[in-house]
């Protein structure tokens, strides 16, 4: 698991997994998106709009992972003194944005015909869009200092404490009553989704982790050649 | 002994530090009021309109007031290199901020319990009201000392974006605004389980802040 880690075992590491990742990437993506759109059927109450849901969960779920993975590398780079923590952070940050940003729209899109608006001041949407603007702030943040480790160091601190929210926006639904529905596929035992649907929500939550994955690998690589530049 | 001798030495410092630039202190208290003033203008002398929203002015208008103290923290002393003189000394960096918090929240937010008052004849805020303003402003003003605090020695090397140093502030204070406004509506019940969860707040905030600017300084120190 040293590729993890240590920034030339990575890259190793990428070149050999790269192109099957593409691969893959490509072919659930096609697999996922024929289903979304042709082979899953329509919703009894929102007819066809309920296949935003196969865009919409799959950037939720990656605007959290995204998060996720940096703090942990936040905690690593900061109590071990590893700078490719650092590198990862910086790539994959503008990634974690765009998916909430590609999340909050395509909510937005979903929630005109549904609930009459665009935007209601509920628990989850507001938690999501705190979020977005914690990853700006943490972009920001890291560009603002003229010394590149002061940046990368100071912008971890801020990304632990702003790992409060996960949480938040994780229970925000059960914690408050709001408008946002309920999870529907954590609870494995008995999702209260149906199969037909299921299974291309599975499909597209896996080809955008591995998407997302592919594009962390690309800008990785590009931040490690920089540095080495520098 | 000796490091409560210090201790007292640098408080001391810090007071009469602030005492000379008084008018710093005096022009954030009118920015404080002058804030008022603009929301009256732009909402209009509609007194209904004003009592709904009179409390989240306030609150909005402290927050707001807080964010032009990033700088009063820390970075003088670190741009002069005091702070090193005083680690030198026998304080950990750990009691410094502490120490400047406590300062800085005398000077700065124990005034607004004066300005407060004003600012309620102002609003028409009812007199019985004012109670439970003051007891979440006494919470809420603390936690939003150590939020400044902590933005203040993040951005100490920061010469580049300035206002993201008040973006930090602002979106950790977040919660501080949910649970302080709409106290003052609510039934006792409510009134005491969000008075605990800002005392929570409170304490979280209390035991990490001298931890993570500790952490900040010497970062900015390291890189100086």
């Amino acid at each position: 698991m040293k590729f993890l880690i240590n920034p030339n075992r990575f890259n190793k590491f990428s070149d050999f997994i790269f192109k099957p990742l593409v691969f893959a990437s490509f072919f659930t993506l096609t697999i996922g998106l024929a289903f979304a759109f042709f082979l899953s059927p329509d919703d009894y109450q929102q007819g066809s709009t309920v296949r935003i849901m196969y865009i919409h969960v799959p950037s939720a779920w990656l605007a959290l992972l995204t998060f996720l993975i940096m703090t942990i590398y936040s905690i690593i780079g900061l109590a071990f003194k590893i700078p490719f923590s650092f590198i990862v952070n910086a790539a994959v940050a503008p990634i974690g944005a765009t998916f909430t940003l590609i999340c909050l729209i395509t909510g937005s899109i979903w929630g005109k015909p549904m609930w009459g608006t665009w935007w209601v001041w509920d628990a989850r949407l507001t938690s999501v869009a705190i979020l977005l603007i914690l990853y700006l702030i943490i972009i920001f943040l890291k560009k603002s200092f003229t010394s590149v480790e002061m940046g990368e160091k100071i912008t971890s601190i801020l990304i632990l404490l702003g790992s409060v929210n996960l949480p938040i926006i994780k229970f925000s639904v059960d914690w408050w009553n709001t408008l946002h529905q309920p999870a529907s596929i954590s609870k494995l035992s008995s999702p209260s989704i149906d199969p037909s649907m299921l299974t291309p929500l599975i499909i597209m939550t896996f080809a955008f982790t591995l998407i997302g994955l592919l594009i962390a690998i690309i800008r990785i690589k590009t931040e490690i050649i920089e540095r080495k530049l520098r | 002994m000796y490091i409560l001798n210090s201790i007292l030495a640098l408080s001391k410092r810090e007071l009469k530090i602030n005492y000379r630039n008084f008018s710093d202190i005096l022009s954030i208290f009118l920015f404080f009021l002058l804030g008022i003033l603009i929301f009256v203008f732009s909402v209009g002398p509609n007194t209904e309109i004003l009592n709904q929203i009179s409390i989240s002015i306030i609150w909005t208008l402290i927050l707001l007031s807080n964010t032009l103290s990033i700088r009063k923290f820390f970075q003088d002393d670190f741009d002069d290199n005091n702070l090193i003189l005083f680690h030198m000394s026998g304080l950990s960096y750990e009691l410094i901020v502490l120490v400047k918090i406590i300062i800085v929240w005398v000077c700065l937010q124990l005034p607004f319990f004066i300005i407060i008052p004003i600012a309620s004849i102002l609003l028409n805020i009812e007199f019985q009201n004012l109670k439970i303003i003051f007891l979440s402003f006494l919470i809420g003003s603390t936690i939003i000392t150590c939020i400044t605090a902590i933005s203040g020695s993040m951005n100490l090397l920061n010469k580049k974006n300035f206002a993201v140093g008040g973006l930090i502030i602002m979106i950790f204070s977040i919660p501080v605004i949910i649970f302080a406004v709409n106290l003052v509506s609510e039934s006792n019940d409510i009134i005491r389980a969000q008075i605990n969860i800002l005392l929570g707040i409170m304490l979280f905030f209390l035991s990490i802040t001298p931890w993570v600017c500790s952490i900040c300084i010497k970062f900015g120190l390291q890189n100086k």
